[in-house]
């Protein structure tokens, strides 16, 4: 198998199992927790492996969400390809710090994403406040280095330079 | 982070990918504006959504595997008493049938004395759910009947309680159902004592729905109960909604604030049915 299939396997298929991750019905004691698996993935890649993901890329799987989660389409779209480019923009700032300021920039990553999604919910109509959203991304960004080693530990198994 | 080794930088290197971010939002933009406008997006949707039903299939297997084998590991006496309960249930809902039967006769001999009857054809689909909306701020499920089973958009979703909702997207395998209680849907109700129409929005709250166009000579009363009143063709007449909570009367407005609370329980839906009406011609 060539390189390039060989990674790009990789990549879809662990976009996939995120999608899945984030639809996924958690049981009831977790109510309104959803954590933004598909977006930890889409910076890690924007990050660390620039060659396997891109805005382009970030947005057709935001394409995916929007149509599993029964929203707005193109919503996830917009927001996983600002927040792909955004990282994309400063990875080389980024890539340098260590484990808990990429955890902060993590934060700010998703705060904004949610940000956009409230603007556009904003203008289709309807906005409602909701506290676990904003919960579930302070946990998301807490279980990013977990993330990003785990991530990092299946990239240098899998992709070939 | 120590970076790879084996990856070059080269910071001059031609890069198009703010292009392709100004490409994304444009063209992410007119497909939100699609959707709300109810633009072709809608078959776009449809068609798409074929690829999408085996990862939500996927998603939700380990829920689905986790209710069924606790439902297989339940213990037997727990499930012959079930089973004596149910029977009991049975007989009592039969007995209640019986007058139904006279009630329906009675009232087709009363309509036929009015020279109207209208003969509607109810069909009543069994469905499961095999999702439900992640979002807080999104009340909908999704369930595994599609336009393949005969579903359409706009049919009427009741559990044995009372309406829960109707199809707003009907893809090949699937449907999805915008529930009462979601901040974008109104129903219209009649309320059963005082014979008063009206509309019933959601409120983004599982339990509460909001009256707000009676005026304050209004008879309406804690505890009455709220049916579909079947206008604007959506929902079918006489159907349950729920009962009223809460009238409130505010000084200075001039309408009633009454709060309604849904017969059936959103927050855990178990079976549901849609209903489907067909109304065969004037006879």
């Amino acid at each position: 198998m060539s390189r390039k299939i060989n990674n790009l396997i990789f990549v879809w298929f662990i976009m996939l199992l995120t999608t899945m991750m984030t639809i996924m019905p958690l049981p009831e004691f977790f109510y309104g927790i959803r954590i933004e698996w598909v977006a930890l993935a889409v910076i890690f890649f924007s990050i660390m492996n620039v060659s396997l993901m891109g805005v382009i890329a970030a947005s057709s799987i935001g394409l995916l969400l929007d149509l599993l989660q029964g929203g707005l389409l193109g919503e996830n779209a917009l927001i996983l390809s600002v927040i792909s480019y955004l990282s994309y923009r400063f990875r080389f700032q980024i890539r340098v710090y260590p484990d808990w300021q990429i955890m902060v920039v993590t934060l700010f990553l998703l705060s904004f994403g949610n940000l956009i999604s409230l603007w556009i919910r904003g203008f289709s109509g309807q906005v409602l406040f909701v506290t676990e959203e904003w919960f579930s991304i302070i946990i998301a960004a807490l279980i990013w280095p977990i993330f990003m080693r785990m991530l990092q530990t299946l990239q240098n198994y899998f992709v070939e330079e | 982070m120590a970076i790879n080794p084996g990856q070059r930088i080269n910071r001059y290197e031609k890069n198009y990918s703010s292009y392709r971010l100004i490409f994304v939002i444009i063209v992410s933009s007119i497909l939100m504006y699609q959707d709300t406008q109810d633009g072709y997006s809608k078959t776009l949707r449809t068609y798409l959504s074929v690829f999408a039903y085996p990862i939500t299939y996927v998603a939700n297997l380990p829920k689905n595997t986790f209710q069924g084998l606790s439902l297989r590991l339940s213990e037997r006496a727990s499930i012959i008493n079930e089973n004596k309960k149910l029977k009991e249930e049975n007989i009592l809902l039969k007995s209640q049938l019986q007058e139904v039967y006279k009630l329906d006769a009675e009232n087709k001999r009363l309509y036929e004395l009015l020279g109207s009857y209208p003969d509607r054809q109810r069909n009543f689909l069994f469905a499961d759910i095999i999702a439900t909306s992640p979002s807080p701020d999104k009340r909908q499920i999704t369930i595994n009947k599609g336009s393949i089973d005969g579903v359409n958009i706009g049919d009427a979703i009741a559990d044995p309680y009372g309406i829960i909702g109707h199809v707003i997207r009907d893809q090949v395998f699937s449907s999805e159902i915008l529930l009462i209680a979601d901040l974008e849907h109104a129903i219209p109700i009649e309320i059963t004592s005082t014979g008063e129409r009206a509309i019933a929005y959601g409120t983004g709250d599982m339990n509460r729905l909001e009256i707000r166009s009676l005026p304050p000579n209004s008879k309406a009363k804690k505890g009455n109960a709220v049916i579909t009143s079947g206008l604007g063709g959506r929902y079918p007449e006489g159907f349950p909604v729920g009962e009223i909570s809460r009238v409130e009367r505010i000084e200075g407005e001039n309408l009633l604030a009454i709060e309604l609370s849904p017969f059936a329980n959103l927050e855990v839906i178990n079976e549901i049915w849609v209903i489907q009406t067909e109304v065969s011609g004037d006879e």
